[in-house]
């Protein structure tokens, strides 16, 4: 075995199997900042993103005997990552807990710039993408954020390409119009 | 304010440039550019003390009974086989085999890749041979990976029967229920179209079969 950064995440996972518990730390640096931003932008708040992460970690690690296929451990966690951001987003519509309301929206960070106009727009977008449909905001993030194309979204979603450009499609229109005063 | 113009939106899906769309639509193209423009790419930092919150909660759930008893149920054990071989046994078990092999040929022609539940051998006192056989025509290799061997796509493969394209292997398995599925051509899973089924949590469906000191049993 070699360094830590060598290791494979097969390896790692295949050590945590056999008892070195601690071993799993190396996963944990891997990924933690990885699956942030994904988050952030699903929950519209980085202390519950954060929670998210953290929850995701630790079932993987409960759950990791689960994992098939070891060396596609990022892949596998994404996807428990997903779900717990989709049951956060549940409960918050369970609870009717108003989005603007539910948590605080994360700063734009500051720009060389500083155009107070581009700021503004990146908070309105972050607040409009809170009323999109979670899938709608899931292909937004996924493709503009995370810059993956649409067959990369697919293999991770297990959604078709034409049914997530036609959530695409549904969430421009919708952002267009929640952004009418910050794009004209 | 109305939606995007569809070659708007292929102009955001990042399939069409500024300069390809028509001399009307640029302006509304200009618009969408600057919704994409607003889109925050930075990295998101999270408290340096995740880490040590994850790896506390990971400690305790390994030291829990639970985790314990399930990595005991999980980690694969050396079984001590004592044969003790007279001849007409060998002769009644090459017989047994053949009949087996005529029972499951003599099928009707089954679907592409027919799995048949799993087939207790002999126990022993915590561990028990489990049969596993798919119909797998043309495949190239199959292997059977699961709990008992941390999914491992080459760890168990299964032999061939001849051209019959039933695929079999026997395996020693701990007591307890295990998730399974086979692996044909090293890529392509496939739960046993013979034993119940569970989802994963994750969108994939894995085969079950529960071991125990009298036997293994498909749920």
């Amino acid at each position: 075995m070699g360094l830590e950064g060598e290791a494979t995440d097969a390896e790692v996972v295949r050590a945590v199997l056999a008892g070195d518990v601690e071993r799993y730390a190396v996963l944990v640096r891997r990924y933690r900042e990885r699956y942030a931003r994904y988050a952030s932008r699903m929950l519209g708040s980085r202390d519950v993103a954060e929670d998210a992460v953290q929850d995701a970690l630790v079932r993987a690690f409960d759950r990791l005997a689960d994992c098939r296929e070891p060396d596609k451990f990022a892949g596998w966690l994404f996807l428990i990552l997903r779900n717990r951001c989709y049951a956060e987003q549940r409960r918050r519509q369970r609870e009717g807990r108003p989005l603007d309301e539910a948590d605080e929206m994360f700063a734009a960070p500051d720009r060389p710039d500083g155009a107070y106009e581009q700021v503004e727009r990146t908070h309105a977008l972050e607040r409009a993408l809170q009323h999109l449909t979670a899938e709608q905001r899931e292909v937004f993030v996924l493709k503009h954020t995370e810059g993956l194309a649409y067959e990369e979204i697919a293999g991770v979603t297990g959604a078709t390409v034409a049914s997530l450009k036609m959530r695409m499609h549904r969430a421009y229109d919708r952002l267009r119009e929640l952004m009418k005063e910050h794009l004209e | 304010m109305m939606g995007y113009h569809p070659l708007v939106k292929r102009l955001l899906d990042g399939e069409l440039s500024l300069a390809e769309l028509p001399p009307e639509l640029r302006a509304e193209g200009e618009e969408a550019l600057r919704l994409l423009g607003a889109v925050d790419r930075a990295p998101v930092a999270l408290s340096p003390l995740l880490d040590e919150r994850v790896m506390a909660a990971v400690r305790s759930h390994a030291a829990s009974p639970a985790h314990r008893a399930w990595r005991w149920l999980n980690t694969p054990r050396e079984v001590e086989l004592r044969l003790r071989l007279r001849p007409w046994t060998v002769w009644a078990g090459a017989l047994a085999a053949a009949a087996g092999l005529a029972l499951l040929l003599g099928r009707p022609a089954p679907a592409p890749e027919r799995g048949l539940a799993t087939q207790v051998r002999v126990g022993l006192r915590d561990s028990v041979f489990v049969r596993f056989v798919l119909y797998a025509p043309g495949a190239r290799r199959v292997a059977v990976a699961g709990t008992f061997n941390q999914w491992d796509r080459s760890a168990a493969p299964l032999v061939p029967a001849g051209t019959s394209g039933v695929w079999t292997t026997t395996l020693a398995l701990p007591v307890g229920q295990h998730q399974y599925a086979f692996v044909v051509d090293g890529a392509r899973w496939v739960v046993d179209p013979a034993a119940p089924a569970v989802d994963d949590g994750f969108g994939r469906r894995n085969s079950i079969v529960a071991v125990t000191a009298q036997g293994a049993h498909t749920l």
